[in-house]
């Protein structure tokens, strides 16, 4: 039931990209050179995001993109991670699968350590993340942190009424239905508060909203804090599809560099 | 002149826990009533939301959920022949306002008294003789059991979703649980958190010692749990965020989702904010009151006139309350006479740090409020008191609350105040360190009392209320001896470099309004069976005036040896039980005096 319920979603969010025209082909191009890596870590945030239990360096980082390049050394997985989630992490921009790219490592870790035990359940995942060993877990973990990718546009229109309430729900929670907010534990705009919460803010509607329902119904229960399950019971269809929409269209912020700030160009601004 | 507003049948003064209890209660009785909260609207989901709510300097340090006390605060001294000075800002203490009251700031600790807590005098004099409690302590029964207020201690551990382990079960000891409480009618709703490596230390060590460690009772919820009104709770993250911030996590149990949002719709409830309470009025006859005047949120006086009256402000308001209007008889410490601000105790806290060498990390940002292991072996009379020279004890917790960067810096004694020696020790010891607190009774005497103030009045010119207070003797030796207790547990721990302990009531300090103790002040408007020697009869209700009846710890004799939150909680749904069942049907004193 919980398969075809994925298979399902996933197909039809594909003709639903493929129609938008967003799908870009895979290719090795689009993963970082591992220079650019060790260089990315000498930032301390992106450190600590790419978190896991061993020490990253460059062989960590090394491996990590050969699993993400070419899957697990034992093989017969079927399928290297670029297939579906890119070699930048950005996915393959249908919105059946998540974008890792800046994930939290040892959050990442922890889903293929899940996969592998069954306790969170996808037949895909299950299957790749079986054939996986301990230090290549990791290693691809860490190189998804480490990494960054371009944000594809959101599939499909959203009323404005739905996305306020999205963002309503994420900043302030619900006090009506019970809901806490969002920010309580996936930090500010939602960007995520590692190791072991994820990032919201520009994910994949359609995959929030589907871990959102199968939390929803009990078929996905695998958070450190055992928090989402009683969370999401409390949030309606909308609730979801609301909040998931918002979130895909949130981005990290970057500051406005100073000639672009409209305080600053009083010219521009109106003069009534 | 007051305008008048229409009648109703109750009128809550205060919308924190036990207000918004019995505004649960009495209206699902078919009482209408009214709540006056002087503070504002909040909610959980919408007030206290990480990150914002995790601002330690906002929030923790300039008290941001707390009372104004350029509004409302009180005069302090340490006896009567000094001039008592107001409280112009916060510190050994914290009372709330706003919806929720300082339920929403507390940290969830939950406890139960001790059966011979609640027969204090009786059962000292029994146990060790008439003249044991010297004449310069006033403990008293509180006219009240432990078997009677069971079930109530039960419902309120169940509406929090406690955290626990049982330690008696209908009279079955319990491994892992406290030896010492009294008979539970049930377990704890609730599996105990988990606990990091320096409480566990701690709980190890006091084992190898013959002593008998368990989790601290917790209302900081371990599991996702519905309470008996229908309240969805959430498991804690231990985020380290309880003390002094609400929980907007869902996970610390508060009076707005526990209570409040079961309430709000209903047709016989109604609460009003910014509605500050002035004073009670008095039937001519003085014998009921008639209601209260408020001022709204507009400033203008109102009369809100009521069958019954329910006293549901924090401890030393209540008292405030009660002379400002005239009710019950003022106490007098010179002869000795009188019961309003009679028998006010507060806590007696001493802190024990111990510091563990480098393999030992402790993680201490990973906290909860009632993240603790705990000893009850030297609380109230569970160890003999023959030989000691005074009554009373209090537990020993070793606790990991918080590890937030501002107000956790704990260093080893002999470590400069300040400088690069300073910061240095901060950087070496933040994660290896073990908080210890022993959280002591403390006894009523004659000269420990509340009057008003003859010199300084609050904003809307009523004489400030003011506190007259020093720890007495008893406390003092009590808490040396308890925090001796304290160290050798702590020496006894595995790994541990330096320990070192601080008596906030030793032989030489007087009791000081500065630094945070504890919010616990209770007494000053006492429960009993006499009223000579009480505000109210063992069911809550004033002796002098039959409709008002009075909650919170103002009613406590004299401290426990534990947080109040849970006996306080105990009382209100007694007080409850015995207002629908006895009193609404046929109003009049439920004892003769």
């Amino acid at each position: 039931m919980t398969f075809r319920t994925v298979l399902t979603t996933c197909s039809a969010l594909a003709v639903l990209g493929i129609s938008a025209g967003f799908i870009h082909a895979q290719n090795y191009e689009a993963a970082p050179g591992i220079s650019t890596m060790e260089q990315r870590l000498q930032d301390d945030v992106l450190r600590f995001n790419a978190t896991v239990n061993t020490e990253v360096d460059d062989d960590v980082l090394e491996l990590g993109r050969l699993v993400a390049m070419g899957g697990s050394e034992a093989g017969d997985s079927g399928m290297a991670c670029i297939t579906c989630h890119g070699g930048d992490g950005a996915g393959d921009g249908s919105g059946a699968f998540p974008r890792l790219a800046g994930q939290a490592g040892w959050y990442t870790y922890k889903q293929l350590k899940d996969y592998a035990s069954g306790d969170r359940q996808n037949r895909v995942m299950s299957g790749i993340a079986k054939k996986l060993t301990e230090e290549e877990m990791e290693a691809v973990a860490a190189y998804y942190a480490t990494i960054s990718a371009p944000y594809t546009p959101p599939l499909g229109d959203v009323d404005g009424m739905t996305l306020q309430w999205g963002g309503q729900l994420g900043a302030v929670g619900s006090a009506e239905r019970g809901v806490p907010a969002c920010v309580n534990c996936h930090g500010p705009s939602g960007l995520g508060n590692p190791p072991s919460v994820p990032y919201l803010a520009g994910q994949y509607a359609s995959y929030m909203a589907h871990q959102l329902q199968m939390w929803k119904e009990g078929k996905r229960d695998n958070d450190v804090n055992n928090v989402m399950s009683a969370i999401a019971k409390k949030m309606t269809s909308k609730d979801i599809e609301a909040v998931s929409a918002y979130y895909n269209r949130v981005r990290p912020t970057q500051p406005l560099p100073p000639e672009t700030s409209p305080l600053l160009e009083p010219s521009t601004a109106p003069t009534q | 002149m007051a305008r008048t507003l229409p009648k109703t049948d109750v009128l809550i003064i205060g919308g924190g826990w036990t207000g918004l209890t019995a505004a649960y209660e009495l209206a699902h009785a078919g009482q209408r009533c009214v709540v006056l909260e002087r503070g504002k609207k909040r909610h959980t989901a919408t007030s206290f939301s990480a990150p914002e709510e995790h601002d330690e300097l906002k929030y923790a340090h300039r008290y941001s959920h707390m009372m104004d006390v350029k509004k409302e605060t009180l005069t302090i001294r340490n006896n009567r022949d000094q001039q008592a000075l107001p409280m112009r800002r916060l510190g050994s203490f914290l009372p709330g306002s706003g919806l929720g009251g300082a339920g929403i700031h507390w940290n969830g600790q939950l406890w139960r008294p001790l059966p011979s807590d609640l027969q204090m005098r009786s059962h000292y004099e029994e146990r060790y003789g008439k003249d044991f409690i010297g004449p310069d302590v006033s403990v008293q029964d509180w006219g009240v059991t432990y078997e009677e207020l069971e079930p109530h201690l039960d419902f309120f551990e169940r509406i929090c979703g406690t955290a626990g382990v049982a330690g008696n079960l209908g009279g079955e000891a319990r491994p892992g649980g406290n030896v010492f409480e009294g008979p539970r009618s049930a377990d704890y709703p609730n599996p105990p958190m988990q606990q990091p490596i320096s409480n566990t230390l701690f709980g190890e060590a006091a084992a190898r010692m013959g002593l008998n460690p368990f989790p601290m009772p917790s209302a900081n919820v371990t599991k996702a749990y519905v309470n008996p009104y229908g309240a969805q709770l959430h498991p804690c993250t231990y985020c380290g965020f309880c003390e002094r911030f609400g929980c907007g996590y869902y996970a610390k149990a508060d009076p707005i989702i526990c209570v409040y949002d079961r309430i709000k719709d209903h047709e016989n409830f109604e609460i009003r904010f910014d509605a500050q309470v002035l004073r009670i009025e008095k039937s001519e006859d003085g014998k009921t009151a008639t209601g209260a005047v408020y001022l709204d949120e507009n400033g203008e006086e109102v009369f809100q006139p009521a069958d019954t009256i329910c006293m549901n402000a924090y401890a030393l308001w209540n008292v405030h309350l009660m002379l400002v209007s005239g009710l019950g008889k003022p106490y007098d410490p010179k002869t000795r006479t009188g019961v309003v601000g009679r028998n006010y105790a507060y806590q007696t806290v001493a802190g024990v740090d111990a510091f563990f060498d480098d393999s030992v990390k402790t993680d201490p940002y990973m906290g909860a409020g009632a993240l603790g292991v705990v000893i009850d072996d030297y609380n109230g009379d569970n160890f003999d008191h023959s030989d000691l020279g005074f009554v009373g004890g209090g537990y020993i917790a070793c606790k990991q609350y918080h590890g937030r960067p501002i107000g956790y810096q704990p260093v080893p004694e002999g470590t400069p105040k300040w400088g690069a020696e300073w910061k240095q020790a901060v950087r070496e010891n933040y994660n290896h360190h073990a908080d210890l607190v022993v959280h002591g009774s403390s006894v009523s005497t004659p000269e420990n009392y509340l009057d008003l103030d003859p010199t300084w009045t609050d904003a809307y010119g009523r004489p400030l209320l003011r506190m007259t207070f020093d720890f007495p003797e008893n406390d003092r030796k009590m808490s040396d001896y308890v925090m001796q207790r304290a160290m050798e547990v702590a020496r006894e721990m595995d790994n541990v470099t330096s320990v070192s302990g601080t008596n906030l009531a030793a032989v030489d300090k007087h009791y000081d309004i500065v630094p945070y103790q504890t919010t616990h002040n209770v007494g000053g408007a006492v429960i009993g069976t006499d009223p000579e020697t009480s505000v109210v009869n063992r069911y809550g209700q004033m002796w002098d005036h039959h409709n008002v009846f009075v909650f919170g710890a103002c009613l406590f004799p004299q401290n426990l040896g534990y947080n109040p939150t849970g006996p306080l909680m105990g009382l209100a749904y007694w007080t409850l039980e015995h207002m629908k069942r006895d009193y609404l049907p046929n109003p009049g004193p439920l004892m003769d005096a």
